[in-house]
């Protein structure tokens, strides 16, 4: 009984202030979002009109919106997808082929990471530029001036160079990830696949891919999360949303409607569809990837 | 062992191998280094060829930078306010990750979900809720004794920090200190180590490599923050980032690109060099522990 | 020591609730203590924007205006992200008692305000005295200027915002690169296309853009010059089917032309981090016209250009032989917050700023004062600019859209503007976006105030 009552205390003490903080700083705003979501309020005068569920009529209707939205999605689909596969390549590169200098690569790639978004969109600036930018002088330099773009005037292109940037920054971040998780696997499980002559591609599926399929899931959600956040600091560095909103975000949209368009309300009303949406999506995708667990 | 047509698809394999890894090493290198150069280069120097060399190494651009954007001042609230952030992170994480990771209670399950469901919480929309709710509190102050005390002020900056850290933490935390076998706690318990001393003299410590990681990690968080930063100082006491980001708009403004990059340089510095003393330690943790989904 | 605090913080906190819980009226009294008296000292708080002209100026008219004014202080507040900085204060119920901030920036602070009627009515500063000088400030300010949607935005010939700063805009040219080609400066449209074939043939575009927001004073100009000034105020207060009419599908179609001849890089340069490179193609002789104001000579000043490069500025071409030309005047607004605390010593200090002492003071730091004979005092360049409408066809244009309450999702800037992008790069046609503008015009239409 007494050991109980002192079990409870500890629990009670060491929970407390982390609940505490998170429930005062992070849901209560949270709240306060969804709140305000409906009601019509420019931002400083004291007349805040009950709108009630009007906002998000609204954005149902806002072509500007929708496309926010497709660009939102073609970022986390495009940036999940291309970085997983390389971070995958590369981890699976470093641990298990003697590389000469693995430790300078594994050191180098993470820097971009490190790097404030500012310095980012500085660098990535000057890689596309359309006369003396580094891609295009390349492609230049390699008589393959087909290849040369507007990578940031060309509508058609601009997201995927947005990506690209997103991709370069995270490619190391997730690729140590996944170097821990299989770090881990002994490798008597490659030893034994190996005397049964499975080639590095089957040993790669069978073995590696099998036992670090709840790490992947796990980072799935953070590029979820991850890329609705860094995108918007991104363009907003960047291309400030253009040309003509072909890089508009959600969380930018948010932004302009909030404080450019004076209408806070709206703002906020966004707010509550992106973190609905990252939440739902980050449910499905965590379903449907949902496997056997594989223990060793 | 193996026949020559093997040797030979090998041999292709690791040339195969290190030419992408040499690439991914460039275009990494190139750029950063690019960086470095820029912030000594003369600002006549800006209009032509981005990709050329500096003529020659101009330094004025960091003294503009510090002496007419502050950065000085403004390095030192970084320091101050990451250094807080940090300490007020782990003094709270800690012991909630452990509690929540290896003790079953009354609603410990839906605690965890709670704390979870805060990785999707996104700070670019809760700066501004957070910002009126402490404005609410600082008019209620001033009433009271004339002077707010919440907003524009370093520690409550901090401890801010610390919370919008909290599930990304003790999500990373938990999944390390599930890892740990059982037995040790079973051993002090037998011992007649009470709980509080179990965390600290015994999981604490084992947690290290993992502590490790998640100050590199909140460190770059927070030092490069500025959404918070630029709406709950809105008066002195500007961070870094904000700094950067006022001298961006202002070298922009009168096309002064030198000390912009020098500013740059400036907050990216501190990282490189944290990175450094730390990366053999960050894989080592990554591997030990880790996020082990 | 720090956690004390904080301790001490919570504490408050409590405390602050348990009174408020008990409804304390004492508690609330004593705020308003603050009111500046009539013959007391007062202290105005400034807010100005720390533009191109920097912020000194604003010391020395903060001096000289206390020199003259001697129970006035002055607190100043300059910034470059004078929103960032002032927007806190306000929320928390400090607002200062004058502004300089112009409409049109991101940020759109002003704009805010003027949709949430949150701006002092400042007419009777028109009737005033200039402090220090005996002209009435209506006498003082050029013609037209105050009697814009830029100052009265509700289009109801009140003003509320003061005409500061004025510039003038038009395309900006190599005059050196013009002249050694033999072409001369068009006076139409047509013209202005003719030169475009000669230059492709020399590898030259006829036409960039710094950003697609410059094309405000540009579309405003062809508006003008369309339709004359009544058919620029009705589509400037969004009359029904304006944006469909003959007058505009001209503007639209122009501009669709121009797509041909603007520089295939234009677009992609055409973000807040690449803008200067556009402009950089006239200095290399790459494009031969942009629409800009006064401010890009000091903005390339360092730039590198070819050789006997010579900045030119010319009117917007007419549509017809013969046909009006315009050039429209960019310029800031000065305003009093309805919060203000000294709402009367601001309207004094918004009359200085018409004194030729403030114009001669703002002068030196570059910034023009829209003031009788002003024009007389330039020199150099900046009179050539300023002197553009001397020229006897050249009108000045003036004015923006009407203030709306905020309507969700609808911006016709960025209808307007913004599209221009996709234009150039042919991701929509003109139809299509002379739609988008008349649609978000009828949205905005109910919601004039």
């Amino acid at each position: 009984m007494n050991k109980n009552k002192s079990r409870n205390i500890f629990i009670i003490v060491c929970i407390s202030p982390a609940i505490i903080l998170f429930t005062l700083f992070m849901v209560a705003p949270t709240v306060e979002v969804f709140r305000m979501s409906l009601y019509r309020w420019g931002g400083f005068s004291n007349t805040r009109e009950f709108v009630g569920l009007d906002n998000f009529k609204v954005l149902w209707n806002d072509t500007n919106f929708i496309q926010a939205f497709q660009n939102s999605i073609v970022l986390i689909v495009l940036v999940a997808i291309i970085t997983l596969v390389f971070a995958i390549f590369f981890a699976a590169v470093l641990t298990k082929e003697k590389v000469k200098g693995d430790n300078f690569f594994r050191v180098i790639f993470y820097i971009p990471n490190i790097l404030s978004i500012v310095v980012i969109a500085g660098i990535f600036s000057a890689v596309y530029d359309p006369s003396t930018g580094l891609l295009n002088s390349i492609f230049g330099v390699l008589s393959l001036e087909s290849f040369q773009q507007m990578w940031l005037g060309n509508q058609d292109i601009v997201i995927y160079s947005v990506a690209g940037a997103l991709v370069w920054q995270a490619v190391g971040y997730y690729m140590v990830m996944y170097m821990s998780s299989m770090a881990s696997i002994p490798a008597s499980f490659y030893e034994a696949a190996e005397l049964e002559g499975a080639g590095k591609f089957k040993q790669f599926t069978s073995i590696t891919l099998p036992l670090i399929w709840n790490n992947i899931r796990t980072t799935l959600t953070f590029y979820i999360i991850s890329t609705i956040n860094l995108s918007f600091l991104l363009v907003t560095a960047m291309t400030g949303g253009g040309p003509d909103g072909s890089t508009e975000v959600f969380l930018s949209y948010m932004y302009s409607q909030a404080y450019g368009n004076s209408t806070y309300g709206y703002g906020m009303a966004i707010g509550v569809i992106v973190f609905t949406f990252s939440f739902a999506l980050a449910g499905i995708v965590s379903h449907i990837t949902k496997r056997d667990v594989l223990e060793y | 062992m193996k026949k020559s047509k093997g040797i030979r698809t090998e041999t292709l394999y690791k040339i195969f191998i290190y030419v992408t890894l040499i690439a991914l090493a460039i275009t990494i290198i190139i750029p950063v280094a690019w960086v470095f150069l820029a912030s000594i280069k003369e600002n006549a120097e800006f209009y032509g060829n981005p990709w050329s060399l500096p003529e020659g190494i101009h330094l004025q651009n960091f003294v503009e930078a510090f002496r007419d954007a502050q950065m000085g001042e403004y390095l030192l609230n970084s320091v101050i306010v990451t250094t807080l952030s940090l300490f007020f992170l782990l003094v709270i994480a800690l012991p909630a990750a452990y509690v929540l990771s290896r003790f079953t209670f009354m609603g410990s399950k839906f605690l965890n979900s709670f704390v979870k469901a805060g990785l999707f919480i996104n700070v670019s929309y809760i700066a501004v809720p957070i910002f009126l709710m402490l404005l609410g509190w600082d008019s209620g102050l001033q009433e009271l004794f004339g002077e707010g005390m919440f907003l524009n002020n370093r520690v409550i900056l901090a401890l801010i920090y610390a919370s919008t850290a909290l599930p990304f933490t003790i999500f990373l935390l938990s999944s390390y200190f599930v890892t740990l076998p059982s037995d040790f706690e079973e051993a002090a318990s037998i011992d007649g180590a009470g709980h509080f001393r179990t965390m600290f003299s015994i999981m604490l410590p084992m947690a290290k490599p993992s502590i490790i990681i998640v100050i590199l990690f909140n460190f770059l968080l927070f030092w490069n923050e500025y959404i918070l930063a630029l709406t709950l100082m809105p008066g002195e006491n500007k961070t870094l980032p904000v700094g950067l980001l006022n001298l961006l708009a202002a070298e922009r403004a009168a096309v002064n690109y030198g000390p912009m990059y020098a500013g740059m340089v400036i907050v990216m510095l501190p990282t490189l060099i944290l990175y450094i003393i730390v990366q053999k330690r960050l894989t080592q943790g990554m591997t030990v522990g880790g996020v082990k989904g | 020591m720090k956690l004390k605090k904080l301790f001490i913080a919570l504490l408050f906190i409590l405390a602050v609730v348990a009174l408020a819980a008990c409804g304390d009226e004492e508690a609330g009294g004593n705020s308003g203590d603050s009111e500046g008296s009539d013959d007391g000292e007062v202290t105005l708080h400034v807010a100005a924007l720390e533009s191109a002209y920097g912020s000194e100026v604003w010391e020395n008219i903060a001096e000289n205006y206390e020199a003259l004014n001697e129970n006035v202080t002055i607190e100043l507040t300059t910034a470059k992200n004078l929103e960032e900085v002032v927007r806190p204060e306000m929320q928390a119920g400090d607002y200062p008692d004058v502004f300089l901030l112009a409409t049109g920036r991101e940020e759109a602070l002003t704009e805010t305000l003027i949709k949430e009627n949150g701006i002092e009515n400042i007419s009777d500063v028109l009737t005033m005295n200039v402090p220090g000088e005996d002209a009435a400030v209506e006498d003082k300010i050029l013609e037209g200027f105050t009697d814009t949607l830029a100052t009265n935005p509700y289009a109801d010939g009140e003003m509320y915002l003061a005409p500061m700063f004025y510039s003038p805009t038009g395309l900006f040219y190599n005059e050196a690169l013009l002249e050694n080609h033999g072409w001369e400066v068009p006076n139409t449209w047509d013209e202005l296309f003719a030169i475009g074939d000669e230059a492709a043939e020399e590898d030259i575009s006829l036409f960039t853009y710094p950003l697609a927001g410059y094309f405000d004073t540009l579309v405003g100009s062809m508006l003008y010059a369309s339709g004359g000034p009544d058919f620029y105020d009705s589509a400037m207060t969004y009359e029904d089917g304006i944006w469909e009419s003959d007058e505009a599908t001209t503007v639209f179609e122009t501009i669709d032309k121009l797509a041909d001849y603007t520089h295939p890089n234009t677009v992609a340069n055409a973000n807040p981090n690449d803008f200067t490179r556009n402009q950089q193609l006239i200095l290399d002789n790459e494009a031969l016209f942009m629409p800009n104001g006064s401010w890009v000579v000091g903005e390339m000043a360092e730039a590198p250009r070819a050789d006997d490069f010579k900045w030119g500025m010319m009117p917007i071409p007419a549509f017809e032989d013969g046909g009006d030309r315009y050039a429209f005047t960019f310029f800031e607004q000065i305003w009093i917050p309805s919060e203000a605390k000294n709402i009367d010593a601001a309207k004094e200090f918004i009359a200085y700023m018409y004194s030729d002492e403030a114009a001669d003071t703002f002068m030196e730091a570059g910034a023009i004062q829209p003031i009788e004979g002003i024009v007389d005092k330039l020199d150099g360049e900046q009179e050539i600019y300023y002197s553009i409408y001397e020229e006897g066809d050249v009108l000045p244009a003036m004015g923006t859209f009407a203030s709306t309450e905020p309507v969700p999702g609808a911006s016709i800037t960025e209808e307007l503007y913004e599209k221009i992008d996709s234009v150039m790069s042919g991701n929509i046609t003109v139809e299509e976006w002379q739609q988008a503008v008349e649609e978000v015009s009828d949205q905005l239409r109910p919601a004039m105030n």
